[in-house]
């Protein structure tokens, strides 16, 4: 018998389809192809290069140093926000007073764009007036009022990426969170009659049943390190103790107008970003069962 | 079994109007909205919207109206960038920056303001119109007259024994040293060092004090050689650093943030590149001033004595994909008519105050303000922007950006001490020989 086709679930999802399509699959369609070709409006016409956006962009001294910064970022950044993700997942997995203003609170940093975010905390790291200076020299810790931006590269990382963590941590929190609270109590309670104490616990049932969460964890941390932008730029400017390849990317598409180039960076970070979250999902991810 | 989700005939008929409708919904974004009668133009600028009055008198004079979005500066750079590389319509006025203008003069982004408003009469009333000029062609039109001016806080001075205010370079440094050694304040200067465009711009003053431009006709470097006045300029800006008259923590303060934090709370005794109309929007005003009435313009300090001061305009141009030219050039004209600036710069009350805009573009303007007396420091202020110079007298380069990115990178490095003022310079003069050279 004839079997009569359904168009109900295509019609459902085609809206969907159409979005991915046009606001995901044709950029990056558009940005493989534009990668290959010479596009700068101030040095026309547009025509077939092959790899010489990519040679040029990989000899450009500020995106290799753009390149170091953003390692930097992602090891600073993937390290403190998934093992604070952790943390703060397991102190608000038990019930207490006063918890779900405290998920608030903890998400609020998540919800405020990068540019407030660097905007604040100008504030607390500015040598000038920044309150941190002025704690630690009220608390006699300092004699002097001391430059934490701009000077040494790793500390300027260290500063500008904190900003970051602080943002992106309560992302890392949810997603632990919900797959923590998955983990049915009759593991702990078994645990405890066979004499486990909480350390013992936390290793041998909580951290591997979370696996997981640490995965999605790690990959939005190293999307969100890989492409930071606000916080360097509010922070440091243009400087290259902190310049990252996404503030390259701006400047070589939008500053210089060499838009080829622009592509081929945007290119490889998305080819690197895709590479890292498979290299993680496959390491860390693990399909759990209670 | 697996479950199955079963939908009565209507309800999938109504899923697919919605699946469709979704879809004529996206095409309906992607396509350009048709123009409404009256006609409807949208401003896009850095800059809040104007206010109500002025906007609904200008709709009720000309039957058009004005959609004001307010974007910030390095984001509206963006969308005019890529909107004209897709060649699509983005807004019919927009902003036209003076360092864009060999940019955009090259790229054609922009219809040529001649075709629509008598120019040359305007750049009589205009000093700062040439600016805006490019291959022929006026791409925008100023509609303020910011330009850079030195600002001392006198009574600082006056508490270091210093009643003559200094008129050359060489003055001015030894009183900086001097306020330093007496104690009035611990670091007497105010340079903006983190690496961003208002370090370029301080830069560029400096060196016009040295008695020097940046570049010559065919955009090659003129600063290179250390007896150069944009190299003796960087040497002074970095040796102040060095030898404490600049706090520290300025490597990483951007121009007005400097502006605001140091010299409006008395923590520098003076900006040798700051913004005109500051006095009267920033350091005279109560709410975010420590040092009200103690700071006052000062004719630029140059290497024998005052000089030009260098122009920092913003223009508002039509784009080449602009739907309604005309309408927006009427906007223009009206926008830039001396009367209203006159207005926005508070001539005439509060209620067609313009927020933020503090200096006509117009001679006849100013005239306005001073006779009326609204704008602090009118006088001198009037009397710089007649001789205030451009940056580039030939017009900024259309590599102009990717220079700029140089020296402001270089520079602040220089002064965060990870490579020396001659390392620094070299940086820069091979960019700008790079760029010039067209490779």
């Amino acid at each position: 018998m004839k079997r009569k086709t359904d168009f109900l679930p295509y019609a459902l999802i085609s809206p969907l389809i159409i979005f991915i399509v046009l606001l995901a699959l044709t950029p990056a369609v558009f940005t493989t192809i534009a990668a290959f070709f010479k596009v700068q409006p101030l040095n026309p016409p547009t025509h077939f290069s092959g790899l010489e956006n990519f040679r040029d962009i990989l000899h450009n001294t500020n995106v290799i140093s753009s390149l170091g910064n953003t390692f930097y970022y992602i090891i600073i950044g993937v390290t403190l926000s998934t093992v604070l993700g952790i943390y703060f997942a397991v102190i608000l997995q038990r019930r207490f007073t006063g918890r779900s203003i405290l998920i608030a609170v903890l998400i609020l940093p998540w919800a405020l764009p990068g540019v407030v975010e660097g905007i604040l905390w100008t504030g607390i790291w500015d040598a000038n007036t920044g309150v941190l200076n002025s704690i630690l020299k009220s608390l006699h810790l300092i004699t002097h009022y001391q430059v934490f931006l701009g000077q040494n590269k790793l500390i300027t990382i260290l500063a500008i990426e904190v900003v970051q963590v602080w943002q992106i941590t309560p992302l890392s929190t949810i997603l632990v969170l919900a797959v923590l609270q998955n983990i049915p109590d009759d593991l702990y309670e078994a645990a405890t009659i066979d004499g486990s104490d909480g350390r013992k616990a936390f290793r041998h049932i909580t951290l591997p049943l979370i696996r997981p969460g640490i995965a999605i964890a790690v990959v939005q941390a190293i999307i969100a390190t890989l492409n930071i932008f606000d916080q360097p730029y509010i922070l440091n400017g243009a400087a290259s103790t902190g310049n990252s390849l996404a503030m390259e990317t701006y400047a070589v598409s939008f500053q210089n107008l060499n838009f080829g180039q622009g592509y081929a960076l945007s290119l490889l970070i998305t080819l690197f970003t895709l590479f890292v979250s498979v290299v993680v999902a496959k390491f860390i991810y693990k399909k759990v069962e209670y | 079994m697996q479950n199955a989700i079963k939908i009565s005939k209507p309800k999938k008929s109504i899923a697919i109007v919605v699946a469709v409708a979704s879809a004529f919904g996206f095409a309906s974004l992607a396509a350009p909205a048709k123009a409404a009668s009256p006609v409807t133009i949208s401003v896009v600028l850095a800059a809040p919207p104007l206010p109500p009055a002025m906007l609904a008198e200008f709709t009720k004079a000309t039957g058009i109206t004005v959609k004001w979005t307010q974007l910030d500066w390095d984001s509206l750079q963006t969308k005019i960038a890529a909107a004209a590389t897709a060649n699509t319509y983005f807004a019919d006025a927009t902003d036209v920056d003076w360092s864009r203008v060999g940019q955009l003069g090259k790229l054609n982004w922009f219809l040529p303001m001649e075709k629509y408003l008598d120019t040359k009469a305007l750049a009589t009333d205009m000093p700062q119109l040439s600016s805006f000029s490019k291959n022929g062609h006026v791409v925008g039109i100023p509609y303020d007259a910011s330009f850079m001016v030195t600002t001392v806080n006198k009574a600082l001075f006056a508490k270091a024994g210093i009643t003559k205010l200094p008129t050359t370079i060489d003055e001015y440094t030894a009183d900086l040293k001097a306020i330093k050694a007496k104690k009035v304040v611990q670091y007497p200067l105010n340079i903006p060092f983190a690496a961003a465009e208002g370090l370029s711009t301080y830069w560029y003053e400096t060196t016009g004090a040295f008695g020097g431009h940046i570049l010559d006709a065919s955009g090659k470097p003129l600063f290179t050689d250390p007896t150069s006045a944009g190299y003796k300029a960087a040497a002074w800006m970095v040796n102040a650093v060095k030898t404490g008259l600049v706090p520290p923590g300025n490597i990483n303060v951007a121009d007005s943030q400097g502006q605001q934090t140091l010299m409006a709370k008395g923590k520098v005794a003076t900006t040798f590149s700051d913004y005109s109309g500051n006095v009267g929007s920033l350091y005279d005003v109560p709410a975010s001033s420590s040092v009200v009435h103690q700071v006052q313009y000062l004719a630029t300090p140059g290497a024998t004595g005052p000089t030009s001061n260098l122009g920092n305009p913003d223009g508002i141009g039509i784009p080449a994909k602009a739907k309604n030219p005309e309408a927006a050039a009427k906007f223009i004209s009206w926008f830039t008519d001396g009367k209203n600036m006159a207005d926005f710069a508070g001539a005439n009350g509060t209620a067609r105050t313009w927020v933020g805009y503090f200096f006509p573009s117009r001679l006849s303007g100013i005239a306005i303000l001073n006779k009326k007396g609204s704008i602090i420091g009118g006088d001198v202020l009037a009397g710089m922007l007649k001789t205030s110079a451009a940056v580039f007298p030939q017009g900024a380069p259309a590599w102009y950006p990717e220079f700029s990115g140089a020296v402001y990178t270089n520079l602040h490095a220089a002064a965060a001490g990870s490579m020396t003022v001659d390392a620094a310079i070299k940086a820069i003069g091979a960019v700008a020989t790079k760029l010039s050279s067209g490779k």
